[in-house]
């Protein structure tokens, strides 16, 4: 059974450890000194796992914070993207930089390969702005 | 002993782009020796432009100047220049003293090098500038201009820059092309 | 002339008195000022040109704010109306009137909460109308209660102007001890980033576990950095109120709202950078107030879901500090931001005037109030190193800002640390950096290196370095992708546990997502402090954060204080 968790599970490395684990799967009560001299802690180990952040995002939306709460919540997705593929998107979302063909396959890309639905919806809506405001690539480009 | 005195820029026609491999044009802003006279530090523009002019020539090469009425913005000024001059390389100021030195190969947002604090040029600075456009206009690769930094420059001067730089954007004429330009300096009626 | 006028012997001119003389030579005169031109946005808050507050809301939709109906809306106004403003609440609070809000924001009978229930749903032009019925001390009064984290803290720059990492490990572990929460460190030569954020972090931690670190370049490399954990947050992520300067930024709210997600997915606080100025700066400010854009900024990094803002005009401070009412808007800003339950690290970072006075009276309404972050950048360094390009405060203001937290009673995040401890950390560092270079094979650094960092105040009391060698072993880290788990492990195994711990703690809270909650700082002891665990409940005289207790008897401490028992000796 889950509960939805609140500003009383904050912060949660302190008051919820049991809940958080490394997105290796390793609990985070385990990522110690002796572990880490032992090898048996990664930089991979060091991250936020998907799960944690819809963790967060219910904590944020729990204290009136939505638009913090989405952002969390369009993390979890990103967990999956590679860097390089997060700092290309980014690159593709400043202006005139893509045409909207190019825009629709990042969003289509993110949603299939990712499962990210949040982070298409955010991409299509930019390509929806950019169209009207003249911010897509030229075209040829 | 004479007063100091205030450039004049008489336009001579249309700017066209230059065939002589050894010129470097020097492009300036609209309001440039026109609604301004001096640069934020109140150096006269007739003395910027002489001190850069000195400097290309005293490299052996000679320089043109244009006004460019399109447009504020130093790296426009500048990219603008570059692709008239027959060198490819272009000195462009802004009325405060903004200077940028520019290459027409080169992307518009990119440059040779960039003064960008304009209150700490001064005439030994721009005979500087122009010395070694003239260098990159022989194919030479010249050690930067030295500029100084003073963090105190911008309680002192960023909101006048500012002033001048909306000004400046005031004199622009949409649609204007270059124009060649002289220098005819005329005793000031200051005393 | 004529040789009847008075004259005021070799300078030319009318005859000046001795008292104009000594005025005119005051450092305030060498600040510049200007008048206003409301036209153009060269304004601080005040001005005929910004639109009146409207909002109209269609099937959950907002279709007109400001006046301006969707069809008309730039990006700013399409994000700000989709993401920013809460459409449920919206055509209530902004039918409320704006007196009526300002009195709730300075009623201390009137809860933080309540405030927001109201201020999540105003247009920005609702916004500037609130506070542009506040002056200076109701805008204080107001931050008071609607800063997020109940705790103030303050942020530090730790640069060197030959950026040698071993003074900025050293000056890093000096900061961190004397009480900063924050540091953040930049370059003159970009490709030395690598050495000198390792040096950061590292001093950070052997100067107080916890404080976390941040290294200010273009995004790629700043999330590089972070990514490795070789940095803790990022703040220096520019939003703009006119969408063409964010244009001109090549930017939209759209690119910036997914990079805010970026680092939030790989665990890493972040925040926005804004502030008032910026636009007329660079000449599009659309004839608006410099304030009313920097709302729109504001209410932008809301939309983005950013945990919070760095503002309070920042680098553009020359632009709102010469025309008048421009600090008051600045204060205003910082409000503003607290207004819209963003964490804010509140500017007092830049060179602002040439007199002491000003300074002063430039960081009252973020000091005495508290603020998250009262600094975004004191300068631990002289200005002389600081490659932000200068601060209000820097190393010579360590003693009056002690001695002001003193006089006021007020928390602004410092403390006086006696000589021998700050001598101890400094060392301390340099040597556990001196480690790390030589187990990375990195350039060595000298026993006499070590022994300047531990006594210096300045770059120039260092050895210099080889530059070339340092940008190769710069470059190497990043290509062997040394990580900070690597750091750990060499600073466990050169006998700096310690130090070993600290940063192990600091790395763990990526795990943890704590630290992207509002207004999220570390402790002494790791525990991340919020404004959720030690949110802001100020609720009139004897509430909220008070000064009392063990923090306050340690701020009672300065450098000199004449004993009472024996009035021939100092405490300190």
């Amino acid at each position: 059974m889950t509960t939805t968790l609140g500003p009383a599970d904050y912060p949660l490395s302190v008051r919820r450890p049991d809940l958080l684990r490394t997105p290796t799967g390793t609990p985070l009560s385990d990522v110690t000194m002796a572990a880490v001299v032992a090898g048996d802690i990664t930089n991979e180990d060091l991250r936020v796992s998907p799960e944690t952040l819809q963790m967060q995002g219910e904590i944020s939306d729990a204290v009136g914070r939505r638009q913090l709460a989405e952002n969390m919540r369009r993390a979890a997705e990103l967990t999956a993207v590679p860097d390089e593929e997060v700092l290309a998107i980014y690159n593709a979302l400043r202006p005139r930089a893509s045409s909207r063909q190019r825009l629709t396959e990042i969003a289509e890309r993110l949603e299939s390969v990712h499962a990210a639905p949040l982070c298409a919806a955010l991409v299509r809506e930019s390509a929806e702005v950019y169209e009207a405001r003249d911010l897509l690539a030229p075209e040829g480009e | 002993m004479t007063g100091p005195t205030t450039a004049s820029l008489r336009e001579v026609g249309p700017a066209a782009r230059g065939t002589r491999p050894d010129e470097v044009v020097i492009a300036v802003s609209p309001a440039f020796a026109d609604f301004f006279t001096r640069t934020i530090v109140d150096v006269p523009h007739a003395e910027v432009l002489r001190q850069v002019m000195a400097g290309v020539e005293e490299q052996g090469v000679t320089s043109r100047l244009i006004r460019v009425w399109d447009t504020a913005d130093l790296a426009a000024i500048a990219h603008t220049g570059a692709k008239l001059s027959g060198s490819g390389i272009c000195v462009g100021l802004l009325s405060r003293g903004t200077t940028m030195i520019h290459q027409k190969d080169l992307a518009r947002l990119s440059n040779l090098e960039l003064f960008p604090q304009s209150p700490l040029l001064d005439a030994a600075v721009f005979r500087g500038i122009g010395a070694n456009a003239a260098q990159y206009a022989k194919g030479e690769s010249p050690e930067p201009v030295p500029t100084r930094n003073d963090q105190m420059a911008r309680p002192r001067w960023q909101a006048k820059a500012a002033l001048l730089h909306l000004k400046e954007f005031d004199r622009i004429r949409a649609g204007v092309k270059p124009v060649e330009v002289v220098l005819e300096s005329a005793p000031s009626l200051a005393g | 002339m004529t040789s009847t006028l008075p004259s005021s012997g070799a300078a030319a001119g009318p005859r000046t008195s001795k008292r104009t003389e000594m005025l005119e030579s005051r450092p305030v005169n060498l600040d510049g000022f200007v008048e206003e031109w409301p036209e153009k946005g060269l304004v601080a808050m005040e001005s005929d040109f910004d639109p009146a507050p409207s909002i109209r809301v269609e099937n959950g939709v907002i279709v007109e704010l400001d006046g301006r109906p969707r069809a008309e809306f730039d990006f700013m106004d399409t994000f700000i109306a989709d993401h920013a403003i809460d459409v449920d609440v919206a055509e209530r609070a902004n039918a409320v009137p704006s007196d009526e809000i300002a009195r709730m924001l300075v009623n201390p009978t009137v809860g933080r909460g309540e405030v927001l229930d109201l201020t999540r749903g105003l247009t920005p032009a609702k916004l500037l109308d609130v506070v542009k019925l506040m002056n200076v001390v109701e805008i204080m009064m107001a931050m008071q209660k609607m800063r997020a984290r109940r705790m103030p803290a303050n942020q530090a720059h730790s640069t060197s102007a030959r950026d040698n990492p071993i003074q900025v490990a050293a000056d890093a572990a000096e900061g961190a001890l004397r009480g900063f929460a924050e540091l953040e460190t930049t370059l003159g030569v970009l490709r030395y980033a690598p050495l000198v954020a390792i040096g950061l972090q590292i001093g950070a931690q052997a100067g107080r576990g916890g404080v976390i670190t941040q290294c200010a370049l273009e995004e790629a490399t700043e999330l590089d950095l972070g990514m490795r954990g070789i940095t803790g947050y990022a703040e220096t992520i520019s939003v703009y109120g006119t969408e063409s300067v964010f244009v001109d930024g090549d930017d939209t709210p759209w690119s910036k709202a997914f990079l805010a997600s970026a680092y939030a997915s790989r665990g890493i606080k972040m925040r926005f950078t804004s502030g008032t100025g910026s636009e007329v700066q660079m000449g599009n400010a659309e004839g608006r107030s410099m304030l009313y854009l920097e709302i729109r900024c504001i209410l932008m990094a809301k939309g983005a879901g950013v945990q919070g803002l760095q503002n309070g005009s920042i680098s553009c401070i020359g632009v709102p500090g010469a025309v008048p009412g421009g600090i008051r808007a600045v204060a205003a800003e910082n409000l503003v931001c607290n207004m819209l339950d963003l964490e804010c690290a509140a500017g007092n970072d830049q060179s602002f005037s040439h007199s002491a006075m000003r300074r002063t009276s430039r960081l009252m309404p973020q000091m005495l109030p508290g603020q998250d972050l009262v600094c975004s950048g004191f300068s631990a360094v002289p200005n002389s190193d600081n490659m932000f390009a200068g601060s209000n405060l820097d190393v010579e203001d360590y003693d009056d800002w002690n001695t002001v937290q003193r006089d006021l009673q007020v928390d602004g995040g410092l403390r006086h640390v006696r000589s021998e401890e700050i001598l101890a950390v400094r060392n301390r560092a340099a040597r556990a950096l001196q480690a790390v270079f030589a187990e990375l094979d990195l350039p060595r650094i000298t026993d006499d290196e070590v022994e300047a960092a531990t006594y210096a105040d300045s770059s120039a009391d260092y050895p210099l370095r080889e530059v070339l060698e340092d940008l190769k072993g710069a470059q190497s880290v990043m290509d062997r992708g040394v990580t900070g788990l690597d750091l750990v492990k060499i600073l466990e195994r050169t006998g700096f546990s310690d130090i070993a711990e600290n940063y192990l703690q600091v790395l763990r809270q990526r795990v943890s997502g704590d630290l992207l909650q509002t207004s999220a700082i570390l402790d002494a002891d790791f525990v991340p402090q919020a404004a959720i665990n030690d949110a802001n409940d100020y609720a009139g005289p004897g509430t909220g954060y008070r000064l009392t207790g063990e923090r306050w008897a340690e701020l009672k401490r300065l450098r000199h204080v004449t004993s009472a028992e024996n009035p021939e000796e100092e405490v300190s």
